[in-house]
């Protein structure tokens, strides 16, 4: 155990949107160094680990709090709720993960629209029998009151599209490693860096770090899948021929998808200045395509199969576009 | 009152650029919804600039450069298709009808067909109507 | 960063602009957008007084970047650069709109124009904010010069230069120099010897101890830039390593080939010969039909290939002047003979060239006229009641007529066409051609020699169809451009390279293969990517390319591109409703 502090402790909280859980794992995956945080900070909220209510959070003092990990996009009204009123109760409100920082995987829902998202689990996925039909309503009056429930939006958004957001910590989770580095340097008064800041993560790019061999060779005549290479475990992919995000996102998470011979796909955002990741991997990846031809480049291009589910399995609602514009097309 | 779209249009330098310079000094009159922005190749092009551009507001946008095998940079110009048929692919999953983005070769001398082919363009995209990106990327729904 | 200042200046040009554009109203509106300290408009800014203003305006007002609204960049950028700089100002603080070619050029409908010319110059605004001191860089000059085309073009040059006492590397595909003019029996008007005036340049060019000539060789890559050019040629088997600092490409042309006109039967018909066949039997001494008979009908078909959509919408220049001197000398030789000139409009046009044609018109000759739109005159075989060997018929369009003409030798004045060889050597130099392949200058009234790629100018056909004086003319021009750089000894060139940011680049080397200069290297120690400034010609393919965000394309960077579109689109909005 760690020697008293005579500083005062941290306030900490931990809070949940459209997540996983992975994000707040991350956080349980600090192990026996939890004691060094609990000597240092004090977890005023966190759902998933406390007997904490949003009641207490209301009754706090605005900036009561130190610091708050957001985890989690913004998908209902109880996330934007929640959202907001941490921003109000908290001193430093970080979006903690690929979710909070650019939509991550539930951000995927952009591709399609409320009510088909509704449509299929209520009415037609073949393991629903919902003869009402009923649908889920966001206020229902019974005869003991009124029941609610939080409205679902149509689209996902990222935690800044909801709030001011003062440091982003990327990650599909973060890596724990990388959370116990910021907290400490929180703790030991560090100089924060400014506002809006990636913290937590390398200023360069995966390739920095990813130990495979890379060259200049990079034409690509077909595009493939993990499976379909006899992957040597050494040269890089993208001279492969398989789309490897890691060009194109921070190191900081120790390649840990390379390292396990499977492509970067991005979690980790892009580098500072990079507005659209997936713009910039599409223009790389493009780019590489070994042939002049019309025709070809299209054959070649068609390989690729959902090229924006690929570029922007992490990031849709925090692109350019952000969402499906039309979904009928 | 009819709708009037308005085009984002990238023009290499030394090609399309001039190409559309020479449409200025022969007189020839075309739609002018075309805003141009100057780029040294059409190699430069970066997607991020067409999707803010739709972003932003473009109905269409269109992208010129050097015909095949005369670019000033030599090979600038493919690049810049790889890219097109990647892209188009993309905007088209992303629910942006593909015809608002369009690739076509300029050459400097072709001042005539550049005044035709934002005729054309234009022509086309009023038929499709305004663009919805511009509002719902800048409505959270 | 700095307070930015921006002067923003709408120009008239005369009425060019002015009468499509409501330059006052741009000018006034422009004012309102933030950074913007003083927005005029003025008649002429690249005039002097124009350019005064601007620069007492950077004084007066501490501008720091300036936008200037006016025609093409490509025509005044430079201007506008130098003025900055003289103002004390980085001439890269600067951007232009075209508002002139892209707008009141093109547009009917005024309030349209001015509406887009107001988004142009927002666009142009919100990018200046965002632009760079740029340090520019000099390069030494190779005082050698490489002369591609021994024609009279390149000849002129080269002892141009040589005489300057410079050397001169004069390179020509074939086996001898000379070129299309010492095919030529006589010029045309004036009836001067080809021969003997192309023979005592030749003979210069081979005394001359400042000009290596080499035969039988092609440029087959190039590599460097104005300044320092090398590239490697085959003499007597042996690599020959050559460096320059300047190119002159005088590649010539190439005669169409009128076979692929039915209509004239060339090819099929023996005594159906072209312009240059007839200019060798000139140089023979002999015009006889291919079985040796004086002829005595003697027909001279004008634009063949030429003025015609479907072969070259160019009129060739050369052909109505020669085909007058041809009718003169078929006069002289034969003077018995029928001779016929069917041409679609007389353009014989240059000094010397109207009084020759009046001339030849009093010597018998039987002008017809044709309309290539009405379909070309056809030559076929005569019968044997003919009396002759072939009959042209054509409508007459003066008379209104169709007519059958007697002929038994008849010559195709054939087009002008791009060398063959064009297009490669297009690609080698960089520069750039226009769509029937000749090579494009810098601008078509203000840089005639010099094009698009620094150190390489063109000269004679090759650039258009051209005759003798017009060719020795551009080949002088092209020579004093390329001496002025030598004797300057440096010269300046543009520094919107690419750069790499090495807290960034991780290495991926993406753009290693990319760059069509091999300008980008790896550094195995830093493992980052290096781009070699002098080889990079700025391109910004490798900074589209870049996933990473790492490399600049200065002057065309991410940020600046994308403000403009932010101009062009968002802040013109905020403008229509002031």
């Amino acid at each position: 155990m760690s020697k008293e502090n005579s500083k005062p402790k941290l306030k900490m909280a931990v809070y949940w949107g459209a997540a996983c859980g992975g994000c707040c794992v991350s956080v349980l995956d600090v192990h026996e160094k939890l004691f060094d945080v609990t000597a240092n900070a004090d977890l005023v909220f966190w759902p998933i680990a406390l007997d904490t209510k949003y009641a207490d959070v209301e009754a706090m003092e605005d900036d009561y709090i130190d610091i708050t990990l957001f985890n989690g996009a913004v998908r209902n009204s109880e996330n934007e709720h929640m959202a907001k009123l941490l921003r109000q109760k908290t001193r430093i409100l970080v979006a903690y993960g690929s979710c909070a920082h650019m939509g991550g995987i539930p951000g995927l829902g952009n591709f399609s629209s409320k009510e088909a998202i509704l449509k299929q689990v209520y009415l037609e996925s073949s393991s629903t029998i919902n003869p009402g039909p009923v649908y889920p309503e966001t206020r229902h009056e019974v005869k003991e009151g009124v029941l609610s429930l939080p409205e679902f939006y149509n689209d996902v958004r990222t935690l800044d599209q909801t709030v001011d957001v003062d440091y982003y910590m990327p990650g599909c989770p973060p890596q724990t490693e990388r959370l116990l580095e910021v907290f400490m340097a929180i703790v030991n008064g560090s100089e924060l860096p400014p506002k809006g800041s990636v913290i937590g993560a390398l200023d360069k790019g995966q390739c920095d770090e990813c130990e495979r061999k890379k060259s200049d060779n990079k034409h690509i005549r077909e595009f493939k899948r993990p499976f379909e290479i006899e992957d040597d475990g050494e040269t890089c992919f993208l001279e492969q021929g398989i789309i490897c995000m890691g060009p194109a996102t921070r190191g900081g998470c120790g390649c840990r998808c390379i390292e396990g011979n499977a492509p970067c796909r991005g979690c980790y955002g892009p580098p500072d200045d990079v507005p659209d990741p997936g713009a910039k991997m599409m223009s790389a990846v493009a780019t590489m395509i070994d042939s002049d031809d019309p025709d070809e480049i299209e054959e070649i291009v068609s390989q690729i199969a959902d090229p924006a589910g690929t570029f922007y399995r992490f990031s849709l609602p925090g692109s350019i576009l952000r969402r499906k514009i039309n979904t009928d097309i | 009152m009819e709708f009037e779209p308005t085009i984002v249009s990238f023009l290499c330098n030394w090609c399309s650029y001039t190409g559309a310079d020479l449409a200025g000094t022969s007189r020839l009159k075309y739609a002018h919804n075309i805003r141009i922005i100057r780029t040294m190749c059409s190699g430069r092009v970066d997607p991020t600039f067409v999707l803010e551009s739709f972003k932003k507001g473009a109905d269409g946008i269109l992208i010129c450069g050097c015909h095949p095998g005369d670019c000033h940079y030599h090979e600038g110009n493919y690049k810049c298709l790889r890219r097109y048929h990647l892209l188009k692919k993309y905007i088209k999953q992303m629910g942006i009808e593909p015809e608002r983005l369009h690739l076509e070769w300029i050459s400097a001398s072709e001042g005539k067909q550049f005044a035709e082919l934002v005729d054309r363009f234009t022509g086309s995209i009023r038929e499709l109507g305004p663009s919805r990106i511009k509002e719902v990327v800048n409505t959270l729904s | 960063m700095e307070e930015v200042r921006i002067g923003v200046y709408v120009c008239w040009c005369g009425n060019n602009i002015a009468k499509m554009v409501d330059v006052q109203d741009v000018a006034m509106e422009v004012e309102t957008l933030p950074n913007v300290v003083i927005a005029r408009d003025y008649k002429y800014m690249c005039s002097d007084p124009g350019q005064d203003l601007i620069i007492s305006d950077i004084k007066k007002h501490r501008l720091n970047r300036v936008v200037v609204s006016a025609c093409s960049p490509r025509i005044h950028e430079l201007t506008f650069r130098k003025a900055l700089e003289h103002a004390g100002l980085n001439p890269y603080m600067f951007e232009m709109a075209n508002i002139r070619e892209h707008v009141s050029w093109v547009h009917n409908d005024r309030e349209e124009a001015t509406r887009k010319a107001k988004s142009l110059v927002a666009a142009a605004i919100n990018r200046v904010c965002w632009h760079e001191s740029l340090e520019k860089r000099s390069v030494e000059i190779n005082p050698a010069t490489l002369i591609i085309g021994g024609g009279i073009s390149g000849i002129t040059a080269a002892l141009e230069i040589a005489d300057a006492g410079k050397q001169v590397y004069l390179v020509e595909k074939s086996a001898q120099l000379g070129g299309f003019a010492s095919k030529m029996c006589l010029t045309s008007p004036f009836m001067y010897s080809t021969t003997q005036m192309i023979r005592a340049k030749i003979n210069k060019v081979m005394n001359n101890p400042n000009i290596q000539v080499l035969l039988n060789t092609q440029i087959e890559e190039l590599s460097g830039y104005l300044g320092n050019f090398t590239t490697t040629v085959s003499e007597d088997g042996r690599d020959l390593e050559l460096k320059f600092g300047n190119i002159i490409v005088t590649i010539g042309l190439k005669a169409f080939d009128p076979s692929v006109i039915e209509n004239y039967k060339y090819g099929i018909l023996p005594d159906v010969v072209t312009s240059l066949e007839f200019e060798g039997m000139l140089k023979a001494g002999k015009i006889e039909t291919r079985d040796g008979r004086i002829p005595r009908h003697v027909a001279v078909i004008h634009c063949v290939g030429s003025r015609n959509a479907t072969y070259h919408d160019y009129c060739s220049r050369l052909c109505c002047k020669n085909a007058l001197k041809y009718a003169n000398m078929v006069r002289a030789a034969i003077p018995g003979a029928n001779i016929f000139e069917m041409y679609a409009d007389m353009r014989a046009m240059g000094n010397g060239c109207e009084e020759l044609y009046s001339v030849t018109s009093k010597k018998n000759v039987m002008f017809l006229m044709f309309d290539q739109h009405n379909g070309l005159p056809e030559i076929r075989k005569a019968g044997p009641k003919d009396n002759c060997d072939m009959i042209i018929e054509l409508d007459e369009k003066l008379s209104g007529e169709r007519i059958e003409v007697p002929a038994d030798l008849v010559i195709l004045m054939v087009a002008i066409e791009a060398h063959e060889e064009a297009k490669r050597l297009a690609q080698v130099t960089g520069v750039s051609m226009c769509g029937n392949q000749f090579f494009i200058e810098r601008h078509p009234k203000l840089d005639p020699v010099a094009t698009t790629t620094d150190g390489v100018y063109v000269a004679g056909s090759c650039q258009a169809p051209k005759d003798i004086p017009d060719s020795v003319a551009q080949a002088r021009a092209a020579a004093a451009r390329v001496l002025c750089t030598i004797s300057k000894g440096n010269v300046e060139v543009e520094v919107t390279t690419a750069e790499v940011n090495e807290d960034r680049c991780c290495g991926c080397q993406t753009c290693i293969s990319v760059c069509p200069y091999t300008a980008i290297t790896f550094d195995e120690e830093k493992s980052v990517s290096v781009v070699n400034e002098v080889l990079c010609k700025g391109c910004g393919t490798c900074g589209s390319t870049c996933p990473t965000g790492a490399i600049r394309a200065q002057h065309f960077t991410d940020l600046q591109i994308l403000s403009q579109i932010d101009g062009l689109l968002e802040k013109s909005m905020e403008l229509k409703e002031v």
